[in-house]
């Protein structure tokens, strides 16, 4: 019932629509009336992605993922090899009693029933995870600006227990979080306006948007979002997550396809699997594979009936944080209009971080936002709040106000945190009367085409676009991610690293975020002290050469037109 | 004043070692396992070459009729 309304309003849109093949490029129509030829003699070496049809994009498109070196590989598998042999032995210490056991069990009464704790997750998170696992959930006592302070804890007994000595660390640099416009701090117009707020309004709700939570400052801060991004209407919810996990079950059911990306982020997966609709999984930032599923799911129709999809919906993100690669948008884009599918772009990364506007991805593409059907972002990034949102036809989001279960059950946002993201909005559109916003926009590019290209020059594999403000620095091995967080953190750094669950087992890194916020000092400071820590731990992997001849023409020409 | 340097060079090298195997995130007593362990295994490699090395060196001499 609900899914015939939907497609009845999303159908009768497109039927406006006009067909407009035109914008395809010539060579690839011409052959297998395929937008996106399957390249024959590809390099396996080395994967450096150039747009195929170079007349969609208007600037130079790089992004590299340089292959990971086969002695590295070797070396990684067989860390994790020792330190799996050692989980055993520790297993076997821990199940005959010689040794103290710390973990969750089961209780003697249980012991004959289907084991619970057995399986590899448990095993990684005992015996790999438990032994570095002071390098996450450090308690941060400040706001998280660009510095912050951290409580001093110590372990008596290898990461089972922290106690807190009392000392506080202060003033560690902070390239983890992700304040990429610098609005995540305490002082200045958004913190007054937001306090200001809570003096008017209070800070509970107390209330779901549909009963009586639905106040005038959420209808002003949906115009004022609908405003910015371009599109006829929004709709703000309380939890970034949230936002995707319970409005894609509502936008698609059962009959309908899902063709999402490879590494989404688990609140799109979460929201697919609830649908309900048959997702089917494409390659990562690859427009020949989506291409082939569209095609194959068009001509083929559903499993066994062979009946036409109802709804074929694309999931992609903006910035994908695990990689720092951007989506080659206007190829999507050609390829919805081409095959009629429906988009949905998640930009929780790339809203205010990208583009010359900080309209995200669609501004950093001079795409139009009408082509996306779905813009759905975040407000948890770049403008230091909380909360999500969806942006769309008016129809669209009047249909998510009633069937949504995020605007059905959970409580609305709070009124310090709407008034923050109306302030910090009105600064990057400029309507507040001051340049702050275009200058902090103009330090994140500046900061993040820095801090990559010397990063690069220095010798360590870094993976991602040029121009994402994501950067994620390749250690590959196990015992390397525990040294490196400690090593910056003795350094005054604090940084993030990611191992297996997040990331494939051999291909761990370490996660910067550039922010607004870093001066050039920080970011030099940060620079030394990331440069003597890989030459300790010896993480300068990167055979390219050293000077960037590949990469020099496009960072020379970014560089001479900022500085 | 070169035994300090010896001393650093050997101790870096040390911790590469550590680093590489994954040694760095067991705890003292495996280390020690496994150090040992592997220090048999080379001990008894080096013990076998000096005891049956001369005989192998003959045995691929006389094969080649370099000697008699």
């Amino acid at each position: 019932m609900t899914q015939n309304s939907t497609s009845k309003i999303i159908n009768g849109d497109a039927l406006h629509r006009t067909k407009q093949d035109k914008k395809v490029c010539g060579n690839g129509f011409v052959k297998n009336h395929c937008l996106f030829q399957q390249k024959r003699n590809r390099r396996p070496s080395e994967k450096n992605h150039h747009a195929s049809c170079t007349s969609l994009y208007k600037k130079p498109f790089v992004e590299s993922f340089e292959e990971t070196p086969l002695l590295v590989a070797v070396l990684t598998y067989m860390g994790y090899g020792i330190l799996t042999i050692f989980g055993y032995l520790r297993d076997f210490l821990r199940d005959w009693k010689f040794e103290k056991c710390h973990l969750a069990r089961e209780r003697e009464e249980q012991k004959d029933f289907v084991p619970l704790y057995q399986d590899f997750e448990n095993f990684y998170t005992r015996n790999l995870y438990m032994r570095i696992r002071d390098n996450w959930n450090r308690p941060i006592c400040s706001v998280p600006g660009a510095k912050m302070d951290l409580v001093e804890r110590v372990t008596p007994d290898y990461n089972w227990t922290f106690e807190h000595t009392g000392n506080v660390l202060k003033d560690v640099i902070n390239m983890g979080s992700y304040n990429y416009l610098g609005f995540a701090e305490n002082t200045g117009t958004c913190a007054d306006a937001a306090s200001e707020c809570t003096v008017k309004y209070g800070v509970g709700v107390s209330s779901t948007r549909q009963e009586i939570g639905n106040l005038d400052k959420h209808e002003e801060l949906e115009i004022l979002v609908a405003k910015f991004l371009g599109v006829e209407s929004s709709m703000a919810f309380g939890m970034g997550f949230a936002t995707n996990s319970m409005n894609i079950p509502a936008l698609t059911g059962k009959g309908c396809l899902i063709l999402s990306d490879e590494l989404n982020h688990a609140s799109l997966v979460l929201g697919a699997r609830l649908s309900g609709s048959t997702i089917r999984v494409f390659k990562h930032n690859n427009m020949e594979s989506l291409e082939k599923l569209l095609r194959d799911a068009i001509v083929h129709g559903q499993p066994r009936t062979h009946r036409p999809w109802k709804k074929i919906l694309i999931l992609v993100e903006g910035i994908y944080s695990m990689e720092g690669s951007i989506v080659r948008l206007p190829e999507v884009i050609a390829l919805k209009k081409k095959y009629k599918a429906y988009l949905y772009l998640d930009e929780a990364h790339s809203i205010g971080a990208l583009g010359p506007r900080g309209r995200g991805v669609v501004d950093y593409f001079g795409q139009d936002p009408s082509d996306v059907d779905i813009m759905m972002g975040t407000f948890t990034k770049s403008f230091g709040a909380a909360g999500g949102y969806i942006g769309g036809k008016k129809e669209l989001i009047d249909y998510l106000r009633l069937h949504s279960h995020s605007a059905v059950y959970a409580t609305s946002m709070s009124p310090p945190i709407i008034q923050q993201i109306i302030t910090s909005m009105k600064c990057i559109m400029g309507e507040d009367g001051t340049t702050l916003g275009q200058e902090r926009l103009r330090q994140l590019s500046e900061n993040t085409t820095y801090f990559r290209r010397k990063l690069h020059e220095m010798g360590f594999i870094i993976y991602g676009n040029n121009d994402s403000p994501v950067v994620p620095l390749m250690l590959y091995m196990p015992a390397k991610i525990g040294a490196f967080g400690r090593e910056m953190l003795k350094r005054n750094i604090g940084t993030v690293v990611v191992g297996f669950p997040a990331t494939p087992i051999i291909e761990s890194r370490a996660r910067f975020c550039v922010s607004a916020a870093h001066t050039r000092e920080m970011l030099d400071k940060a620079l030394n002290a990331i440069s003597e820590v890989g030459d300790l731990l010896q993480l300068k992997y990167s055979r390219k050469n050293r000077h960037g001849s590949e990469g020099a023409d496009s960072f020379s020409f970014l560089e001479s037109h900022q500085d | 004043m070169a035994l300090a340097d010896a001393w650093k060079q050997l101790s870096w090298f040390y911790y590469q070692y550590v680093l590489v195997t994954a040694l760095y995130m067991l705890e003292p007593w495996e280390r020690t396992i496994f150090n040992s362990l592997l220090i048999t295994v080379a001990a008894m490699a080096v013990y076998t070459g000096y005891v049956f090395m001369p005989q192998h060196i003959m045995a691929i001499l006389h094969y080649f009729e370099v000697v008699q």
